[in-house]
C-alpha cells in the first residue's frame, strides 16, 4: 500500500508509491548529452566571459587568462542585473520591483570533461570555498537579501553546457521556499526550543536507517519525506545556520562527504542528472538557533506533472530507507 | 562590402532584415536552418553572422558553437524572439544577444559595432 509522509519542516506531503522490488538499475535515465562545440568556459576562451570576480589556482598575475583551477564570473546574459537601485512599487494590490540581482557562474574546473563528483577532494574544497567567499562578498550589498547557490548536472536537470559549473543568484527578496523552511523551523523551535534539523540528525543517527554516510563534521541522509528517489541532504552535525561561517577544516570535511555521497549515487545510477541547492540563512542575519544550513541533492528521476503541480505533493517510487541502503552498499559493491 | 550571413527560418524576418541590412550597405546571404548556416559559413566566409535560435533541426546555439569552433573570432549575433535562451550558457559563445522586435535598431547597432 502507498504511504503518505510529511516533511517535518515544511509540512509538505509526499506519496511513497512503493514499487515492489524496484532497484536502482530499474530507473531509466532520460538524459541526452549536452551538445559539443566551442566552450566559452574552457581556458583560452576567457575573453568570451565577463571579467572574473574570483579565481583560484592561477600562478601568474594576469586576470582573465588561462592557468586557473576554479573561476567565478558574472553571467554574461544575467536573469537579474547588478546595476541600479531597487525600486519597490505597488500596482493596486500587486507588488513589483525592478530586476536587480547578481547572477554568477562558478567554473569548477579548467578541464571541459571533468565531472564534479569525480574531482579530487582538494579541488572540490576550492569550489566550496568559492561559494563561501562569494556569499560573504555579496552580503555587503544591502540590496540583496539572499544568495542561492545551486548546480544543474545533466541536460535533464537544466545544464546547458557540459563544462562543469555551478551558479549563484543574489536576490533582493527571500525565495518563497527558503521563507517556508525558515518559518517551519521557527515554529518547531518555538514549540520545542530545539532546532528541527538537530533533532532530525539525532533521530537519524539513533535509527540508522536513512544515514548514507558521515564524517567528523557532516552527515548525509535520505530525508524521511523525499521528493525523488535517492534525494539526499548533507547537514553539518553540529548546529550552524550560516554556510559562510565554515572554516577550512569544515570545508574540507564537506568536500569529502559531498564527494563520497555523489560517488555513491553515481555507483547506484551512473550519470544520473541531479540538482543540488544550498539552503543557508538570509544575508546579514544574526545566528539563528532554529535554522540549520544544508545542501539538498535532488536526482532527476521522476517527472513533475499535473498532480504534483496542482497539489504540491510528490510521488516517489522508492522509500528513502531502501535508497539509503542501496547508497550505503553501493561503493562496497563496486570495490 | 562586408558580408553578413543571416540564419533564420522565418521568411518574414529574412525579408525585413535583408532590406534593412542592404540599405545599410551590407551584402546579405541567407540560410534557413542551422545546417545550411554552417554550410554557407564554410563556403562564403562571412564577416558576421546573425543567428536565430529556435529553428527546426540544429538550433541556433548548437550552430553558434560549431561556427565558433571553426572561427572563434567571427562575430555572431544571436537574434531571438525569446529572452529565456539567455539562460543557456552556450549563448555565451555569441558576441551579442538581441531580442527580436519590430524596431531593428538594436540589431543594426550591434552589427555596426562588430563590423566597424
Amino acid at each position: 500500500m502507498p504511504e503518505l509522509r510529511k516533511d517535518p519542516v515544511l509540512g509538505r506531503w509526499i506519496i511513497i508509491a512503493r514499487e515492489r522490488g524496484k532497484r536502482p538499475s530499474d530507473f531509466v535515465i532520460v538524459d541526452s548529452p549536452v551538445a559539443g562545440g566551442f566552450c566559452p568556459l574552457c581556458p583560452g576562451n576567457e575573453n568570451t566571459t565577463p571579467h572574473e570576480v574570483l579565481v583560484y589556482g592561477r600562478e601568474n598575475n594576469t586576470p582573465n587568462s588561462p592557468g586557473w583551477k576554479v573561476r567565478v564570473v558574472p553571467n554574461k546574459y544575467p536573469a537579474l542585473v547588478i546595476e541600479g537601485d531597487l525600486n519597490r512599487e505597488g500596482e493596486g494590490l500587486y507588488d513589483k520591483m525592478n530586476g536587480i540581482g547578481a547572477h554568477e557562474v562558478i567554473v569548477e574546473s579548467p578541464n571541459h570533461d571533468d565531472i564534479f563528483s569525480q574531482l579530487p577532494v582538494e579541488h572540490m574544497i576550492m569550489i566550496f570555498r568559492a561559494f563561501k567567499v562569494r556569499i560573504k562578498d555579496l552580503e555587503h550589498d544591502d540590496r540583496f537579501r539572499y544568495v542561492l547557490v545551486f548546480k544543474n548536472f545533466g541536460k535533464a536537470a537544466g545544464a546547458s553546457l557540459g563544462h562543469s559549473h555551478s551558479q549563484l543568484v543574489a536576490l533582493p527578496v527571500l525565495p518563497r521556499k527558503i521563507e517556508s523552511e525558515l518559518a517551519g523551523a521557527l515554529t518547531y523551535y518555538n514549540y520545542k526550543e530545539r532546532c528541527v534539523y538537530c533533532d532530525i540528525i539525532s533521530q537519524e543517527l539513533k535509527q540508522d536507517v536513512r544515514v548514507v554516510c558521515k564524517n567528523e563534521h557532516f552527515i548525509t541522509i535520505t530525508p524521511f519525506a523525499p521528493r525523488t528517489p535517492f534525494e539526499m541532504w548533507i547537514l553539518p552535525i553540529h548546529h550552524s545556520s550560516a554556510y559562510h561561517e565554515q572554516n577550512e577544516e569544515q570545508l574540507a570535511s564537506l568536500a569529502e562527504i559531498f564527494s563520497e555521497s555523489l560517488c555513491r549515487l553515481d555507483a547506484c545510477i551512473p550519470n544520473v542528472p541531479y540538482n543540488f541547492v544550498l539552503h543557508t540563512q538570509p544575508l546579514r542575519s544574526q545566528h539563528m538557533n532554529h535554522f540549520h544550513w544544508h545542501f539538498e541533492i535532488v536526482p532527476k528521476l521522476t517527472s513533475i506533472a499535473g498532480f504534483e503541480w496542482g497539489s504540491g505533493f510528490y510521488i516517489n517510487p522508492m522509500p528513502p530507507e531502501e535508497a539509503a541502503s542501496y547508497l550505503r552498499e553501493s561503493l562496497e559493491r563496486l570495490s | 562590402m562586408k558580408k553578413i550571413l543571416l540564419v533564420d527560418d522565418e521568411e518574414g524576418i529574412q525579408m525585413l532584415y535583408r532590406e534593412e541590412l542592404e540599405d545599410g550597405g551590407y551584402e546579405v546571404i541567407s540560410a534557413y536552418t542551422g545546417e545550411e548556416g554552417i554550410q554557407k559559413f564554410k563556403e562564403e566566409s562571412p564577416d558576421l553572422v546573425i543567428l536565430d535560435i529556435q529553428m527546426p533541426g540544429m538550433n541556433g546555439i548548437e550552430t553558434l558553437r560549431q561556427m565558433k569552433m571553426e572561427n572563434p573570432k567571427l562575430p555572431v549575433i544571436l537574434s531571438s524572439a525569446y529572452n529565456e535562451y539567455k539562460q543557456d550558457l552556450g549563448a555565451w559563445a555569441s558576441d551579442e544577444y538581441v531580442v527580436k522586435s519590430s524596431n531593428i535598431n538594436d540589431l543594426l547597432e550591434a552589427v555596426r559595432k562588430h563590423l566597424s
